[in-house]
């Protein structure tokens, strides 16, 4: 067991240096995860012109889709691929930095 | 029964028997080959093949059956489970993966146990997983039943027992011989089974074959209007509220599973653990985008053939529609085998992975853990081995009777992981007060909030409006996380040396 200071975990008071750090790139992802999710669904509400859900992206066409079907279907999948990439290649950085003083590289 | 009875589909059975015996005996040389020559570890497969197993592990009959009915009952709504099975791996992914792996702790029970000190929790968490892998695997055993009837030619009570017997034997043998699983060529096999037959369906139906993922547009225009309104426009089949309910409980419900977190401990670092879900995010979406596509072809063959069938025949027949759109469609007979084939592999698969760790869990967490503490190493297989068949007994009991489409009992799991095993991990790595007191309340009021449509829907109306038994979690884990912080901000803190550890080495590691 460690004898380092220590306070106590809360994901709202992060503590300064990694978790800091890992934190923030949480909160970064979080917010571009549910923005484009459940956001996306918001907006098509706020513009929609008919009860069943017409609105500005359902008259458009892009790759032979309804441009609502493909943001939804297809391009949401590969942002969450994206956002999965952009936060390894964030954490990766974020421990070498880290990892200088302690460790020689991540463990 | 007479054997004259049956209509068998011989070209099918044999491809789908050669497939899944390929697996079991290359799985087996792999044993010989891994013990004699790379020790107990074995190798590691790299991060694309480790993504590979992440999705080959992943995909179930939910997946490969279950997602192209929805979409040809629901449209638009389908869209939800997309989403939600792949955002899910985000929120695993940046929420929990890197830090339970500090945590040291690799299952639901191990971690909720050893985090909170309590042996209540452990065996509390034990059942829960349990009764998510028993419901998960009963949408399983629909698929089996469904995919049985279409290869025997036999009623669906008939096939789901037939079916049943076959997948326990299978996972017995494979349990009792040691398989490793190959999940790397499960994954080659799943996705070329998935897409060869839906480039053939798209060419024969005149639409761009090469990437039907995107050819599937263009069937959109010539679908009757009602279809294609559903599938097209976001409330036409549902409503903002039911489709994001849906979105939200897969997702959390993913962290929850009890087969999807392990897969990040077989990898030997943690940085080839987070770059290899990259890779399995990639796999999984490549199938999910072409299930709607199944849907819509699906819809098309039967406007052209004049043949659409009422709401309840289409619900009937929903789960089985990428093997009738096929046919229908005049795929060569062994084509239609192979997509058969790979829909019995991913759900022989999954049974096979969490009627065993649900086994395991029931002999380490509950007889072992609870009942009996200084059983002999022998009498624990000896427990594991009965419950699997007992576990295998509970699942046949359900899918005699399967209560909802393979989407919707499955969504029920995810529902019961995300009101329960997602809030415990949350809360348990970003949250150093919450306790057992707090845990343990959490988990019971997310079983009752999972069950709650059911239970007292019929007296509150508003209940079954705000927990709907597929997708209760949008509601149910905001609640429950709440729940959990007011009662352990009003009993004593966990012990000293749980939380200085959880500051010092799972969030302090490089400090």
């Amino acid at each position: 067991m460690s004898d380092k200071p220590w306070s106590e975990v809360n994901l709202l008071r992060p503590k300064k240096g990694y978790m800091g750090g890992e934190v923030l790139i949480t909160l970064v992802i979080l917010i571009g995860w549910g923005g484009a999710t459940f956001g996306f669904q918001l907006l098509q509400k706020f513009l929609e012109t008919t009860p069943q859900g017409e609105n500005f992206f359902t008259r458009f066409t892009f790759f032979n889709l309804p441009l609502n079907v493909w943001f939804t279907g297809q391009f949401l999948p590969l942002w969450f691929v994206i956002l999965c990439f952009v936060f390894n290649l964030y954490i990766d950085r974020l421990t070498a930095r880290h990892s200088r003083t302690r460790y020689p590289y991540e463990h | 029964m007479n054997i004259s009875d049956l209509h068998i589909r011989l070209i099918p059975l044999i491809i789908a028997v050669v497939v899944l015996t390929s697996f079991l005996l290359i799985g087996l040389s792999h044993k010989v080959r891994e013990s004699s020559e790379y020790g107990l570890g074995g190798r590691s497969p790299g991060r694309l093949g480790s993504g590979a197993a992440i999705a080959s592990n992943w995909m179930s009959g939910a997946s490969f059956l279950g997602m192209a009915g929805y979409f040809y009952l629901y449209g638009y709504q389908a869209f939800a489970c997309v989403i939600g099975w792949t955002g899910g791996y985000v929120l695993l992914l940046i929420l929990l993966a890197g830090q339970i792996r500090r945590f040291g702790k690799y299952t639901a029970p191990d971690f909720v146990g050893e985090r909170f000190d309590s042996p209540a929790a452990r065996l509390i968490s034990a059942l829960i997983s349990i009764t998510i892998s028993v419901i998960y695997c009963a949408a399983q055993f629909k698929g089996i039943g469904i995919l049985f009837g279409w290869l025997f030619g036999l009623p669906y009570s008939v096939a789901v027992t037939f079916g049943a017997v076959a997948v326990i034997s299978y996972v017995v043998f494979a349990g009792s011989m040691g398989v490793m699983k190959t999940q790397q060529l499960q994954y080659t096999v799943l996705i070329i089974s998935f897409i060869l037959p839906l480039m053939f369906l798209a060419k024969k139906l005149g639409y761009f074959w090469p990437l039907p993922q995107f050819g599937y547009g263009a069937a959109l225009s010539q679908l009757s209007p009602e279809f294609r309104n559903s599938f097209t426009l976001p409330f036409a089949s549902s409503s903002l509220f039911q489709w994001s309910a849906l979105c939200f409980t897969l997702m959390v419900g993913t962290a929850g599973l009890p087969h999807v977190l392990s897969r990040f401990y077989i990898v030997p670092n943690i940085r080839d653990a987070r770059w290899s879900v990259v890779w399995g995010l990639f796999f999984i979406a490549l199938i999910y985008w072409s299930a709607p596509a199944y849907a819509v072809f699906a819809r098309l063959i039967e406007a052209k053939s004049g043949s659409s069938p009422d709401p309840a025949a289409a619900r009937s027949m929903a789960d089985m529609v990428i093997i009738t759109a096929a046919t229908q469609g005049g795929l060569p007979i062994w084509l239609v085998g192979i997509l058969a084939a790979g829909g019995l592999s991913a759900a022989f698969s999954t049974v096979a992975g969490l009627l065993m760790t649900g086994a395991a869990s029931c002999s380490h967490d509950i007889y072992a853990g609870f009942l009996r503490p200084n059983a002999s190493e022998y009498r624990k297989m000896r427990v594991a081995k009965g419950c699997t068949l007992l576990l295998a007994l509970a699942v046949y009991l359900i899918s005699m009777n399967p209560p909802g489409l393979i989407v919707e009992i499955t969504a029920v799991a995810f529902a019961l992981a995300g009101n329960t095993i997602f809030p415990a991990f949350l809360l348990g790595i970003w949250w150093g007060r919450a306790n057992r007191q707090g845990i343990i309340t959490g988990m019971l009021l997310g079983t009752l909030v999972t069950f709650a449509a059911p239970l007292f829907g019929r007296f509150v109306p508003v209940v079954a409006e705000l927990f709907p038994l597929t997708s209760s979690a949008l509601c149910g884990a905001p609640l429950v996380i709440l729940v959990t912080i007011l009662v352990s901000l009003v009993t004593p803190p966990p012990p000293e040396r749980i939380r200085r550890f959880l500051a010092t080495e799972v969030h302090g590691h490089l400090d």
